[in-house]
């Protein structure tokens, strides 16, 4: 069976490994992992596959998607498979906890690769300076602007993509929710419009770089700023915690997101689908592999050696035991935020929401400098409109 | 020739016409009917008329995507064969020096796209690249950030492409340049004619169909632009190097919009229509001229 992945670099080499193993330990069912991509090219090339009718079994695409594709009919329900029922995993980071109303819906989707966006230190620069990780905006105002260096050649002291899912953090910590209660889609209303404003006043006091590209070149950029030294703190995801620790010259700390007027993270990263034009006897497969895939040892090494966080209860006990958590503090840091991850709202426009509504006013507001509440307001209207 | 049977011209056409229906007819019909619907290729398909037409409209988004790729395109031709044409008035001569960076020149048109794209996006950068060496030391301050400001990113990206395909515009002069006759240019020394008056009063009106031709196939060239800008900017930064080609990949594989990625591509379809028959007009009016 075909499992499409999205995955570059080290995590590619991690699943791939993961996917022999499971080759190797049994005979009945083969995998053969392809590479299709980043996560928006490989959702591209599966949704032209799906209307193709020559998609593979098994993928995995970024939670927003995952509403759309449930209500377009083209996921397979898992729960009635064996087993199923009986992956204990972490709740925050399932479906039924990653979704407003998640368990109302059929379960379709298997947590695999989840994280939350954490900072990253330059520990020799915090150290020399004597600061300490900002825990508020302001002391990330503070601490940006002390560790920027302005002269040519210099340093930015705050690097972050100016991406949706840090703006939904932002919006968060400022009070916000994208959809209210109620069902309205509110895009955090003036906490979203402060979150820009937070970003706005950054760039334009030389405090931030905003890295050009866009999606996930931007957040590359990011991340080669860090490692050269030219941003002394960056905001992240935890899938890049193993690769920049092997590649910083320098001690690297992890640490929370500061709080606006409150702690707030949403939660990133894949699931596992099964899609449901494959034959019975594929699918069926494909959830034995997803079974493999969630007992603790593989949870645990696709953990430990990329820095998502391990989506099962078991995996999480075996590492404390073990004491990993204790020789890698750096580890705990996006686990421990998900006591403050908040869940998204299911929809089936939440994908066409971000990424033709809100990720190019998002940039236009930062690059351009533009009106963050008429920018909002005009994302509002745009929301409601049929597609 | 005179064909034995008069059926004969047709069904030699056949397979090229064959070729062109299926092709090129039929997915423009199909392009056209999509256009008229709202369909993400995985629920199905709904009839909705214009709406996609209006939509690109009302949203700007199709006039700032038009002005970029036309302003880009200006950009691209006049640079391309202002670049080419000096060069070749430079390089046509013997020599091995000459026939060095001749080659060296065109070598830059074989490469990738894609290899120019990752090449440029490290030369650029505004922290480490070298053209932000090179900046530092003559202005001072920070480099500007040529592909992640918005005023700046279409002519960077314009730059690399004229970069890129000056090494055929230069190939194409030359050859032009051979076809001047040396009587011609001689006849005007000996008269007094200056090298500027030879050039422009002989070489440049010799050389006027090559200039048109050079001119058509960048045009084109800049018109298709694509790999460059998905590879540097990805249409960014706010939408500033959005050209068509890339929207109408944005609308359909990112966005899954068929309808309106199909509206947009009619709509690119007809520019070029009449690009195609302004063009056509011109060569028309050269030759009875």
């Amino acid at each position: 069976m075909s499992l499409w992945f999205s995955y570059g670099g080290t995590n590619r080499e991690v699943l791939e490994s993961l996917v022999r193993r499971f080759n190797l330990r049994q005979s009945r069912d083969f995998v053969q992992a392809v590479y299709q991509g980043d996560y928006f090219e490989g959702l591209a090339k599966l949704r032209t596959a799906i209307a193709a009718r020559c998609a593979p079994v098994l993928s995995h695409v970024v939670g927003e998607v995952v509403p759309y594709l449930a209500e377009a009919g083209v996921l397979e329900p898992l729960a009635d498979y064996p087993g199923v029922r009986d992956l204990d995993l972490i709740p925050e980071l399932g479906q039924a906890g990653t979704w407003t109303k998640g368990s109302a819906h059929p379960l379709c989707a298997l947590p695999f690769n989840r994280s939350t966006p954490i900072a990253y230190l330059n520990a020799e620069l915090f150290g020399q300076a004597g600061l300490a990780a900002p825990r508020t905006w302001d002391e990330l105002r503070a601490v940006a602007k002390r560790l920027t260096e302005p002269k040519a050649g210099g340093r930015f002291g705050f690097g972050c993509p100016v991406n949706w899912w840090f703006w939904v953090a932002l919006l968060g910590q400022a009070g916000g929710s994208l959809v209210t209660e109620s069902g309205r889609i509110a895009l955090g209303d003036q906490a979203g419009v402060e979150a820009l404003v937070l970003w706005q006043e950054l760039v334009r006091d030389g405090l931030m770089k905003p890295p050009p590209g866009r999606d996930y070149n931007a957040w590359e950029q990011c991340n080669q700023d860090f490692l050269s030294g030219r941003a002394a703190m960056i905001w992240s995801s935890t899938a890049f915690l193993k690769y920049l620790e092997a590649h910083a010259r320098f001690k690297l700390i992890a640490a929370p997101l500061p709080a606006g007027v409150k702690r707030a993270v949403p939660t990133g990263g894949t699931f596992w689908v099964v899609l449901r034009s494959a034959p019975s006897t594929e699918k069926a497969a494909a959830v034995r592999f997803l079974r493999f895939m969630h007992e603790p040892e593989q949870v645990i090494e696709w953990s430990t050696r990329t820095g998502y966080i391990p989506v099962t209860r078991g995996a999480v006990r075996t590492l404390e035991q073990r004491g990993y958590y204790a020789a890698h503090p750096n580890d705990r840091v996006a686990l421990e935020q998900l006591s403050v991850a908040e869940p998204w709202p299911w929809s089936v426009d939440l994908f066409r929401i971000q990424r033709e509504i809100v990720q190019p006013r998002l940039e236009s507001a930062v690059v351009e400098q533009r009106d963050p509440s008429a920018l909002l307001t005009e994302a509002r209207a745009l929301a409601l409109e049929p597609t | 020739m005179k064909p034995s049977r008069p059926s004969d011209p047709y069904w030699m056409l056949l397979p090229t016409l064959l070729l062109l229906f299926v092709f090129f007819i039929f997915p423009l019909g199909m392009l056209i009917e999509h256009s008229l619907l709202s369909w993400d290729l995985l629920t199905p398909p709904r009839y909705v008329g214009l709406a996609n037409y209006r939509s690109l409209l009302r949203a700007g988004e199709l006039w700032q995507t038009f002005a970029t790729t036309l302003s880009m395109s200006g950009a691209v031709v006049l640079g391309s064969m202002s670049a080419g044409l000096a060069l070749a008035l430079l390089l046509d001569r013997p020599g091995r020096w000459a026939a060095f960076v001749r080659s060296a020149v065109f070598s830059a048109y074989v490469v990738s796209w894609v290899s120019v794209g990752l090449l440029f996006l490290w030369l650029l950068d505004a922290d480490s690249g070298i053209f932000a060496a090179i900046w530092r030391p003559l202005a001072g301050g920070r480099a500007p950030r040529w592909l992640g400001d918005p005023a700046l990113a279409p002519w960077a990206v314009a730059a690399v492409t004229i970069w890129k395909i000056t090494g055929y515009a230069l190939v194409i002069f030359l050859a032009g340049l051979q076809d001047v006759p040396q009587s011609i240019l001689e006849a005007a020394e000996l008269d007094g004619a200056s090298a500027v008056r030879r050039f422009r009063s002989v070489t440049w009106p010799l050389l006027r169909p090559t200039t048109l031709f050079v001119a058509t196939t960048s045009l084109i060239a800049s018109f298709q632009l694509f790999d460059v800008v998905r590879v540097m900017t990805q249409g960014g930064p706010v939408r500033s190097t959005t050209v068509f080609v890339y929207a109408i990949y944005e609308q359909l594989f990112l966005d899954l919009r068929v309808g309106r990625a199909s509206a947009e591509a009619v709509v690119f379809f007809v520019i070029l229509l009449l690009l195609t028959g302004a063009q056509f007009l011109l060569f028309r009016t050269e030759e009875s001229a």
